[in-house]
């Protein structure tokens, strides 16, 4: 009886200890956008703020393109996940419920795919994009990414999941098997596209060096890849630098707190095994 | 039913049941031979050339850049940097998320608000966390340094300190993706069945004797995933060092990633040199997960 209370207590102590250090940056952090620049770089530092003010959060927009950004971020991980959720869809249900010749070797070809680090890819990929002229577009940075191995084989292990009936009843009706997908299996997969759609909008919503390789001008970069070149190419100002930094996670966190459930989900699955 | 076909037009032959799969995954296909399999080609013949960026005619070279990296002391230098992040980053994530998975997995109020806010780094951008990390790590300015200083009596500037920045970038990093394993080991052990604890507790196990003989054997394939995944990502380690340190001081936090991306992308952008390095770490990978690869499943297959 004494161990299970002396391990409850070290389980309430440490995790406590954890929410600390993950609330306590960014309290600070929150707090110090409404703070001024001299109260940012005050020594000693304290954690609140002299006067409160909103300087910060209206001065970001000219110091940073800001605005820009978060369309371009928009676009771009919006329609990759929406492309994507489509396309692996189609193929991870043709993998789980559709019979045709070589199906395992492509399959294991595609999940084999996902050992493949982006690094050795990116120069290759820079110069074919470079050579089609769609470097530095929406449609380079989009194309690449409108499909994944991961999101195939997601895809693929729901629609095994699902009666297999349904489609044979639809079949013996005469209906034709796009038909079967768009009618049948698409509104059934509803929980799964909006599971992947919000995976595959947070990776590419945060992703760095691939939009960072891939735009060169400013008004092609996302918050992430913009944001860590301002702030490298030492934008003085602390308080937008903090600002743009909180302005471009909250929709991600906004979501979150609405659609927790598709989130974890999103993560599980990529702990089973192929 | 050889005449039932023939009585099939063309079209209706190719959108038959046996070949309609084509068509559905031909366009994940096209991208995925396109945009991964022939880059990654492609970029094993680029490892033989001088390529830079103004992609004038490479010459070839040979082997002349493998040589050029096994005598560049930089490249050693980002290898051994890479080598130690691993070294500690992944034991280090993945014990802890095992510790904190093994009590977090049942629904209660506390475990479900711990799960929730240790997920919330998770969705945060790499750029805005290195934001925020600068300011509570800056020197003039950082919340951290005015702490230590109260014991020390003078401010260190943390992230520009030889000793220090390597275990700050770890420590960033895990506290940054910890809640990602927890997710997946979380949900693995919830999958484990109830009737097996069941079993062991009318049978007398106590509860460190349950985590060893049912949570941990059964959320083996799960770590062994898991831990796969998390090497892999470790060794191509570059967003958090990028947004902090910048691969400084001196070199000391510089990754491999970050010495191919300098190599490629900034004067003079040897795009060919830049491809050998990435061949070289796939290859260190390629190795590493086959051994370990071959490894666990030896040890899985011992356990049951």
């Amino acid at each position: 009886m004494k161990t299970i209370t002396a391990s409850k207590v070290a389980k309430v102590l440490v995790c406590m200890v954890i929410l600390l250090l993950i609330v306590l940056p960014f309290a600070w952090m929150i707090v110090s956008t409404f703070k001024l620049q001299k109260d940012i770089i005050k020594w000693p530092p304290t954690f609140w703020p002299k006067t409160w003010t909103l300087n910060s959060y209206i001065s970001v927009w000219d110091r940073i393109p800001l605005a820009r950004y978060m369309t371009n971020t928009v676009i771009f991980a919006g329609l990759v996940a929406l492309f994507s959720a489509f396309l692996d869809s189609l193929a991870g249900y043709a993998f789980a419920r559709l019979d045709f010749r070589g199906k395992e070797i492509i399959f294991n070809i595609i999940l084999l795919t996902m050992l493949v680090p982006f690094q050795i890819v990116m120069i290759p990929l820079y110069i074919e994009l470079n050579l089609l002229g769609i470097l530095n577009t929406f449609v380079g940075l989009i194309l690449p990414r409108i499909t994944s191995a991961y999101g195939i084989f997601f895809m693929r292990s729901f629609f095994t999941g699902l009666p297999p009936d349904l489609a044979e009843a639809a079949r013996i009706d005469g209906m034709g098997e796009f038909g079967i997908f768009t009618r049948i299996m698409l509104p059934l997969c509803k929980p799964a596209y909006i599971t992947f759609f919000i995976f595959c909008l947070t990776s590419n919503w945060n992703d760095l060096i691939y939009p960072l390789m891939m735009t060169s001008s400013t008004n092609m970069r996302t918050l992430s890849a913009g944001l860590a070149t301002f702030v490298g190419e030492g934008v003085r100002e602390t308080g937008p630098a903090l600002a743009g930094a909180l302005i471009s996670l909250l929709p991600l966190f906004v979501l979150y707190c609405f659609a927790q459930k598709y989130f974890v989900e999103g993560i599980a699955v990529s702990g089973m095994k192929g | 039913m050889g005449e039932r076909k023939h009585s099939l037009t063309f079209v209706q032959r190719w959108f038959h049941k046996n070949r309609v799969g084509y068509f559905f995954i031909l366009p994940s296909c096209i991208i995925i031979l396109v945009f991964t399999l022939v880059p990654l080609l492609v970029s094993f013949v680029l490892s033989l050339t001088n390529l830079d960026i103004f992609l004038a005619m490479p010459d070839f070279t040979g082997l002349d850049n493998l040589r050029r990296s096994l005598a560049d002391e930089r490249f050693w230098n980002a290898m051994k940097n890479t080598m130690a992040y691993v070294a500690l980053s992944v034991p280090v994530q993945m014990l802890l998320s095992l510790l904190l998975a093994y009590w977090l997995s049942k629904p209660t109020r506390f475990n479900k608000i711990c799960r929730s806010v240790f997920y919330v780094p998770v969705l945060c951008s790499f750029t805005a966390i290195g934001i925020l990390f600068n300011l509570i790590l800056n020197s003039t300015v950082g919340y951290i340094p005015y702490v230590i200083s109260w014991f020390t009596g003078e401010t260190m500037a943390l992230l520009s300190d030889v000793r220090f920045a390597m275990p700050i970038i770890i420590f960033i990093s895990v506290w940054k993706s910890f809640g990602r394993t927890l997710i997946i080991l979380v949900s693995g052990i919830n999958d484990i069945p109830l009737t097996l604890y069941e079993a062991a507790s009318i049978d007398g196990a106590s509860p460190g004797q349950q985590f060893f003989r049912i949570t941990f054997p059964n959320l083996l394939p799960t770590i062994n995933f898991t831990l796969l995944t998390t090497l892999i990502g470790a060794f191509q380690v570059f967003d958090v060092v990028y947004v902090t340190t910048g691969g400084g001081p001196l070199n000391s936090t510089e990754t491999i990633v970050q010495y191919i991306y300098y190599r490629g992308f900034s004067m003079p952008y040897e795009l060919g040199y830049a491809s050998t390095m990435a061949v070289e770490l796939f290859l260190v990978i390629a190795v590493l997960v086959l051994i370990f690869k071959g490894f666990l499943e030896r040890r899985i297959r011992q356990i049951y």
